[in-house]
């Protein structure tokens, strides 16, 4: 059930990433929800999801997926630069975190 | 594109500022200013993603977000600090900063210009 929780909250938070997208380039109504609601519904999932898991571990996992989720959404589907440092760069921001978060 | 940076700084700032009031908060009026905060940071957060790669700037967003909860931790709640904690912070440090080049670099505005072309 706590992982469950955890992937829902992650795909949510992919979502909220896209209606940011969306949002930032047009500011409509579908747009905001999207942005806001992904962001917020994640944040929720994922609040539930430490009455099952420890908070530490359920963290490590969905900011691993969302910002993972995040950057590969925006290279394949809107075209963000593949360049080398780019990508280097993503991955070491996501080794950082999930370390951080990991022996938090 | 200076600009650009300064609305990440600033989504970056409030991010923990109301991470925060989240440790701290007490009272019903605390939440309406965490509540404040949250607004105005994801305001910010969507400021930054008009010029800048949304991936780039989210991920950044949650770097720093890390960093600042892990500093809160050590000096402000007398969390331990230890090296396996330097490590992975200076890691994550030159992601951000390896970011803020790639985006400076000439491939990059190659690809922005031919795609306002």
């Amino acid at each position: 059930m706590g992982w469950l929780l955890v992937l829902l909250a992650s795909i949510a938070e992919i979502v909220g990433v896209v209606g940011l997208r969306f949002y930032s380039q047009k500011k409509t109504v579908r747009d905001f929800l999207l942005y806001v609601g992904g962001f917020g519904l994640s944040f929720a999932l994922l609040y539930a999801s430490f009455n099952y898991l420890q908070l530490s571990i359920a963290y490590v996992v969905w900011i691993g997926i969302g910002t993972v989720g995040a950057v590969v959404v925006n290279i394949i589907f809107f075209g963000e630069s593949k360049n080398f440092t780019r990508i280097i760069s993503i991955i070491a921001i996501i080794i950082g975190v999930a370390g951080l978060k990991a022996v938090a | 594109m200076q600009k650009d940076w300064i609305y990440v700084g600033l989504t970056s700032l409030f991010e923990l500022f109301w991470i925060f009031g989240f440790n701290v908060a007490s009272t019903w009026w605390h939440w309406i200013i965490i509540v404040s905060l949250i607004a105005l940071d994801f305001h910010f957060l969507s400021k930054a993603c008009e010029n800048l790669p949304t991936g780039t700037v989210y991920a950044i967003f949650a770097g720093i977000g890390t960093i600042g909860t892990t500093l809160m931790d050590i000096f402000i709640f007398d969390g331990e600090f230890n090296a396996i904690k330097a490590i992975f912070m200076f890691i994550l440090v030159l992601g951000v900063i390896g970011l803020k080049l790639a985006d400076n670099s000439p491939t990059d505005k190659d690809t922005k210009k031919g795609a306002e072309a």
